[in-house]
């Protein structure tokens, strides 16, 4: 047994990320680890690789109990992780990178750097990647990066290799090429933890599958018995029949169009209209240009060609603010980042887009604002003790809704919901659902981006794929994930760097 | 490429442009202390270099120059051999930048506020142990370190010469070196690569200071007083050197040769505007208006590659 875990526990100040988790691996096998988000996969993998310690139960390298404090002494015994957001030192090169922390050193700590170039060329030419040891990494592609990733693990000769969604940014030939080094790596006796929760792409390289849900190991079992409609059981905790599902609403008129939009490197002649109470689903790989898309319309990148109408009026929009003033909101994948003010209270952030209702010649009105956000934590539910508490003290799920609310009080009729359910744990993705059905239900257009092909299927009334900038096709609501997957790679051959 | 080596282009007009303007300009006394002047600022803003391209910054370093140049003349006064005072002084600078270092690893607190306020600590420390007083007895063969003359150059020239290949060597072609550009770079990706961040972080400030305290004592030799008020200000000076030479304030980026061109463009501008007869208030403007002119070049020109 190379690894085991047992009972494994850790909690991040109110929040339990795990409390049962349990794994088996052994040498030469490829096990996957699978979950939904936030149930608990990356929490633990992180423990394994050094990048956090347990707060309890058992963790046994090779029969011996250990604990490790930082990477470099999960490193040491020979775990390495490939991570799923490029962690790499973008004014570095490939070389450095792949070579980083465990330099080859000559004397007096002066680095070898012929030795470094001509290691990592043989490493590169080996697995055939389309790389040059001397590049830049901040020049290189997302599959690029991963594979520069890729190389630094294999590299470090490691016995036991974690992959955290490593395709996620790929394009199929990328992935097969990747699917390509976990077969290598199980030939050579090495230990893999996959972690995905794409369902199907694993059945080619996959041994053993272990699911997580809610921070507990649910199931473990050879993937050649585990059938598809099982593994969804697991991972969401009820049969499939009783998922949340929209009841669609006829649509009425159309509130956006655009038309033959093309917009930088990517977007190319892009036509779609979203009606009144209408979910239309954005499916795609990540890179497709679905975020892209999502920017242009809301006037962050510039359009070049085409058109957009807003209840068939032609619209200009050079600025969000622009945007904004046509009723247009945009809910960003990045929540965090640009969608939320975390160290501001909740009253701030429902307020934001809409200060002009609440003040009077420059001056905010208190009482205005409490009103505001009162109505808006009723309406959409949002579990806080009051309008005054700090936005990022919030649950994830509950933070998006704040975010939702700064349109809903606006008054917005076109919503992009941009991966709405990042960080948001199932029970509260309903919830959003929920949001997004009232909205299309009281006459707004809503188009929803989303790489989990369950949600795609869930919520939306049809669904658009995007692969390369380009629109692929388009699917009734009641499909299946295969056919999603299916324009969404097909014929992909993007380049590297 | 032509922004690249604008600094440089720069540099070579602005020397050029002074050779034809005045006819004291290209004299060897004048070359001399224009290189004297500088090297303080060079040095101090090489060990900045290190410090800006780990992604840090250190705000405290015009403090650690007085504490450096006061500590070192002080032991000169007590008795002590010239060799013996230049490494108190020395001494004193790493042992401030190790402080620095540790403040920013462990407390994890933003470099900038770190620095700022042992900027004033440091400052008030220098103040309160020579009661505001500066110290005057020193032995004058340590004049030699500010004002001498080796082979026909100022001696300063050397040390300047072989502070830049050290720092240059230790950046390029060591480990602390090609760390400190994977910190500045992305402090995650080196933190899971297993480098150890803090004790390289540290090992970054420390070596700052020890060529600020380096730069204390150059001053303390040239005015041959150990002033506790000495270097206020110079932090921006040693900042401005390394962003004009390309250095960015995010990190991961920054080299030796920029940073001395940086502040060789300070030192032009400063001594031309002398020997021109330009006011030395304009002059601050001048300069001013220089960093802001540099950092734009540098960032179209990366903008246009990314």
């Amino acid at each position: 047994m190379l690894l085991e875990l047992r009972g494994l526990q850790k909690r991040f100040g109110g929040v339990q990320a795990l409390k049962k988790g349990d794994l088996r691996v052994e040498a030469g096998e490829v096990h996957l680890l699978m979950g939904e988000n936030g149930a608990g996969k990356s929490t633990m993998m992180k423990i394994v690789a050094g990048l956090q310690q347990k707060d309890g139960g058992d963790f046994l390298w090779q029969g011996q109990p250990v604990d490790f404090r930082n990477p470099a002494e999960a490193q040491q015994v020979g775990i390495a992780m490939v991570h799923q957001e490029s962690l790499l030192a973008p004014h570095l090169s490939v070389a450095e990178n792949i070579f980083l922390g465990r330099e080859e050193l000559l004397p007096l700590g002066f680095v070898n750097r012929p030795k470094m170039m001509a290691l990592a060329r043989r490493l590169i030419d080996e697995h055939k990647f389309p790389l040059q040891p001397e590049w830049r990494v901040d020049r290189l592609s997302p599959a690029g990066k991963q594979m520069v990733e890729i190389c630094r693990a294999i590299q470090h000769g490691s016995s036991l290799l974690i992959f955290d969604e490593p395709t996620s940014s790929l394009s199929e030939s990328e992935t097969h090429q990747v699917f390509r080094i976990v077969r290598t790596l199980r030939e050579r006796k090495v230990g893999v933890i996959y972690i995905t929760h794409r369902l199907e792409e694993l059945r080619e390289v996959g041994d053993q599958v272990t699911i997580l849900r809610d921070g507990e190991t649910i199931h473990s079992e050879a993937l050649l018995t585990l059938t598809t409609d099982r593994m969804i059981q697991y991972m969401v905790g009820r049969p499939l029949s009783s998922i949340y599902r929209r009841e669609p609403i006829p649509p009425g008129k159309p509130m956006l169009e655009i038309k033959d939009l093309s917009t930088g490197p990517l977007l190319k002649n892009l036509n779609l209209t979203v009606h009144a109470g209408e979910i239309v689903g954005l499916g795609g790989l990540v890179g497709a240009g679905r975020t892209e898309l999502c920017r242009a319309i809301f006037g962050i990148d510039s359009v070049d060609t085409g058109e957009i109408r807003v209840e068939g009026k032609l619209v200009r929009i050079r600025s969000p603010r622009e945007a904004v003033e046509a009723g247009i909101a945009l809910i960003p994948e990045d929540r965090q980042k640009t969608g939320l003010a975390r160290a501001l209270p909740i009253a701030a952030n429902v307020v934001m887009a809409n200060m002009e209702s609440v003040s009077n010649l420059g001056f905010v009105s208190a009482a205005a604002v409490k009103q505001t956000t009162d109505k808006a934590i009723n309406r959409l539910r949002i579990r806080c003790e009051n309008g005054a508490q700090l936005a990022g003290r919030l649950s994830g799920g509950n933070q998006q809704k704040v975010v939702i609310s700064k349109w809903v009080t606006r008054g917005a009729k076109i919503y992009l919901f941009d991966e709405p359910t990042r960080g948001i744990d199932v029970g509260a993705k309903v919830e959003v659902f929920e949001v997004m059905d009232e909205l299309a239900r009281q006459g707004a257009a809503i188009l929803m981006v989303s790489s989990e092909l369950t949600e795609l299927l869930q919520v939306a009334d049809r669904i658009v794929v995007m692969r390369q900038g380009r629109f692929t096709g388009e699917l009734p609501g009641r499909t299946t994930q295969e056919e999603i997957m299916h324009l969404a790679t097909i014929e992909s051959s993007e380049k590297v760097s | 490429m032509i922004q690249r080596l604008l600094p440089f282009l720069t540099l070579i007009v602005l020397f050029v442009a002074l050779c034809f303007l005045s006819p004291y300009f290209f004299t060897e006394t004048n070359l001399s202390s224009v290189v004297r002047q500088t090297a303080v600022i060079n040095i101090m803003a090489l060990g900045m270099t290190l410090v800006i391209i780990s992604g840090g910054i250190d705000l405290s370093v015009g403090s650690i120059l007085a504490m450096g140049g006061l500590f070192g003349t002080m032991a000169m006064q007590s008795g002590k051999p010239v060799i013996v005072g230049i490494a108190v002084g020395l001494l004193a600078g790493c042992l401030c930048g190790f402080v620095n270092g540790t403040l920013v690893t462990r407390l994890k607190i933003n470099p900038f506020i770190v620095t700022l306020g042992t900027m004033g600590i440091i400052r008030g420390l220098t103040l309160l142990i020579s009661n505001g007083l500066p110290v005057h007895q020193i032995p004058k063969e340590f004049s030699y370190l500010g004002e001498g003359r080796l082979l026909g150059v100022p001696f300063v020239l050397w040390l300047l010469v072989i502070c830049a290949l050290a720092v240059h060597i230790i950046l390029e072609h060591t480990r602390l070196g090609r760390y400190a550009f994977a910190i500045g770079s992305n402090p995650d990706a080196a933190f899971y690569a297993g480098i150890p961040v803090n004790f390289h972080t540290v090992a970054v400030y420390s070596i700052c200071g020890m060529l600020t305290g380096l730069a204390g004592m150059i001053e303390a030799s040239r005015l041959m007083t150990g002033q506790p008020t000495a270097g206020q200000g110079y932090e921006l000076q040693a900042i401005a050197a390394v962003v004009i030479g390309g250095g960015s304030l995010r990190g991961g980026e920054g080299t030796v040769l920029g940073t001395l061109v940086g502040a060789f463009i300070m030192g032009l501008l400063a001594n031309g505007s002398d020997l021109l007869g330009i006011s030395p208030y304009l002059q601050q403007a001048i300069i001013g208006a220089v960093i802001i002119l540099a950092v734009t070049v540098d960032e179209l020109r990366k903008r246009k590659i990314g």
